[in-house]
């Protein structure tokens, strides 16, 4: 039952809640609308009315447009998203049962406004028919382009296929019956408007089914595509598979692939070094460049030299050491009065602190290097056990 | 010879490399590039061709192979095998890894933290990745395996946005025509 009494009325009521339902309209895909929002435009006694009036329906702490109404003014403004096939059926049949009763009825009038109802059907359906094919077109593209779930978007994009089969056989049929179907009906009712709807109605359907055609290469293409993404993302999951079973160059021609391709990217980067250019070096250019890589090279710190500590006071006063020094010369003296051979002599020696054997062997060296010519140096050898000497005698 | 143009040197500079030049560069010059190469296919393909180079055409991508492999099987295989981890780990990521998608390595950290099966993928990895945060991980491989070779750019420093390159269906195709025996395909659990 209607809460609106009458058409003036609805009119009325649509003119002052325009603001709101042109926002609410333009909104009612994006987000659903806040109650306190439409209150905030309309002050909430006016929203109380719409919603009585059942223009809007409340929704919890939403409020959205009346799906009648929102239908009514997709319709209208040609925005539906919906590809309804069975409206155009709808009116087919309409058109079909309001022939029958054109040709059964006798009276003038009446025969009049049935023909009148055919043109209006005919006209709705050629609008209709174009419309869908657009809709079809738009949803097929937003479909590919926008639905991330590959199962989702195969089966969409089948049923709108699907669709577009459908919304082709209701041309076919249309065309069907203003041609043959109702040879009768079209040829005894001919004026020229019904001849002009006709035409019209002609030229629809013959645009619409262009475009389905391009439509159809669109869906096949479309589909194509994604079968062809998922067949892929099918075998990177087979080969990995493999890969991490190290089955992969067992069960695969990888390795004879791999051997076709000499692409570069599977070389290592190469490096090209080259020479320097002499010539360039003695040239101003070169004296700069030179210039700059020898800065570069200058290492910006120098090394602090090591700076010694301050020497103590301590260490500068002077410091007496001790030292028991054998006189070679006393021993000579002494050695020259002996009367005994030089290595005896030297052993025997009572020195001044203690001497080691090696120590004395040294000694016997040296007295003889230094004094060779008060001594007398023997032809003949002796023996201690560790050294053999030669026997050595005073002058 | 005549050298084509004025831009051989930089192609050259680039490809040699073994990276790519992609159709969909973030930067300005290396999508210039990409024309230029596009414009002179021909002469460039016969010049480099004389300094054995062989210029290829790829999808929206070029790059560069030889005549004669350079590289042991074994390097080439162990590199392939990188990259089925990491085109494994970015399309576990993400389905639709492909050029032209947009990621932030905070995307995938987030993934990652909620996606066990992404996790141990990251942590197989490790001989790529290193030690360390999973953060610094991902980091480390978006910017090794990623954009060092020249699949993916980094297209805004502020937000750290990369995109992923043409290129990147390089290693893709190279994966796709990996055949697998018949009958094993059987065995592979789904």
């Amino acid at each position: 039952m209607s809460y609106l009494l009458s058409l003036k009325e609805l009119v009325n009521t649509l003119y002052w809640a325009r603001d709101l339902l042109v926002e609410m309209f333009e909104k009612r895909k994006s987000f659903a609308y806040k109650y306190d929002d439409a209150a905030e435009i309309m002050g909430e006694d006016k929203l109380e009315i719409l919603i009585n009036k059942q223009l809007l329906r409340r929704n919890g702490p939403y409020v959205e447009i009346d799906d009648q109404f929102q239908q009514f003014f997709e319709q209208v403004l040609e925005v539906n998203e919906e590809i309804n096939t069975s409206y155009i059926n709808e009116n087919i049949q309409q058109v079909k049962q309001h022939i029958v009763y054109y040709l059964q009825e006798n009276n003038e009038h009446r025969r009049y406004s049935y023909l009148k109802q055919v043109k209006g059907a005919l006209r709705k359906i050629g609008r209709i028919t174009l419309r869908n094919v657009i809709d079809l077109n738009r949803n097929i593209e937003n479909t590919f382009k926008t639905e991330p779930n590959y199962g989702i978007k195969i089966a969409k994009l089948e049923s709108l296929d699907e669709k577009r089969r459908a919304v082709y056989n209701l041309i076919e049929q249309t065309d069907h019956l203003i041609t043959d179907e109702e040879l009768t009906f079209f040829t005894t009712a001919m004026d020229e408007e019904l001849k002009q709807v006709v035409g019209l109605l002609r030229g629809q359907l013959t645009e619409s089914r262009h475009n389905l055609i391009e439509t159809q290469k669109q869906v096949i293409e479309y589909l194509n595509q994604v079968k062809y993404h998922s067949r892929v993302q099918e075998k990177i999951k087979q080969v990995k598979y493999l890969k991490d079973q190290f089955e992969l160059k067992a069960k695969t021609n990888l390795a004879e692939l791999m051997q076709q391709k000499n692409d570069v990217v599977f070389e290592s980067r190469p490096a090209y070094p080259l020479k320097l250019s002499l010539d360039l070096l003695h040239t101003d250019e070169g004296n700069q460049s030179v210039r700059k890589v020898a800065d570069k090279l200058k290492q910006a710190k120098r090394p602090s030299m090591a700076v010694a500590e301050s020497i103590a006071s301590d260490d500068l006063l002077p410091q007496t050491e001790e030292e028991i020094y054998i006189d070679l010369e006393e021993i000579r003296n002494g050695f020259t009065a002996s009367g005994r051979h030089l290595y005896n002599y030297i052993m025997q020696y009572n020195y001044p602190r203690e001497v080691s054997y090696e120590e004395k062997i040294t000694i016997f060296c040296q007295m003889v290097s230094m004094y060779e010519q008060d001594f007398v140096i023997k032809e003949a050898y002796q023996d201690d056990g560790t050294v053999e000497y030669a026997v050595v005698l005073p002058r | 010879m005549n050298i084509p143009n004025r831009h051989t040197a930089d192609i050259f500079e680039w490809l040699s490399k073994g990276k790519f030049i992609c159709s969909n560069s973030v930067e300005d010059s290396s999508r210039k590039l990409y024309t230029v190469i596009e414009e002179n296919f021909d002469d460039l393909y016969h010049y480099f061709m004389a300094i054995g180079f062989v210029l290829e055409k790829g999808d929206e991508y070029f790059y560069f192979s030889r005549t004669e492999a350079r590289a042991t099987l074994e390097n080439k295989i162990e590199q392939a095998y990188r990259w089925i981890d990491v085109v494994d780990f970015f399309t576990a990521f993400n389905n639709g890894f492909a050029p032209g998608f947009r990621f932030t390595p905070s995307d995938i950290m987030v993934q990652v933290k909620i996606d066990a099966s992404l996790k141990d993928k990251l942590e197989i990895m490790k001989r790529l990745t290193g030690d360390g945060s999973y953060s610094d991980r991902i980091s480390t491989l978006v910017e090794k395996q990623l954009v060092a070779p020249g699949y993916a750019e980094l297209e805004n420093e502020i937000t750290m946005q990369y995109k992923v390159l043409t290129s990147f269906n390089y290693i893709k195709q190279l994966i796709v025509s990996i055949q697998i025996q018949e009958e094993i395909v059987h065995e592979i659990p789904e």
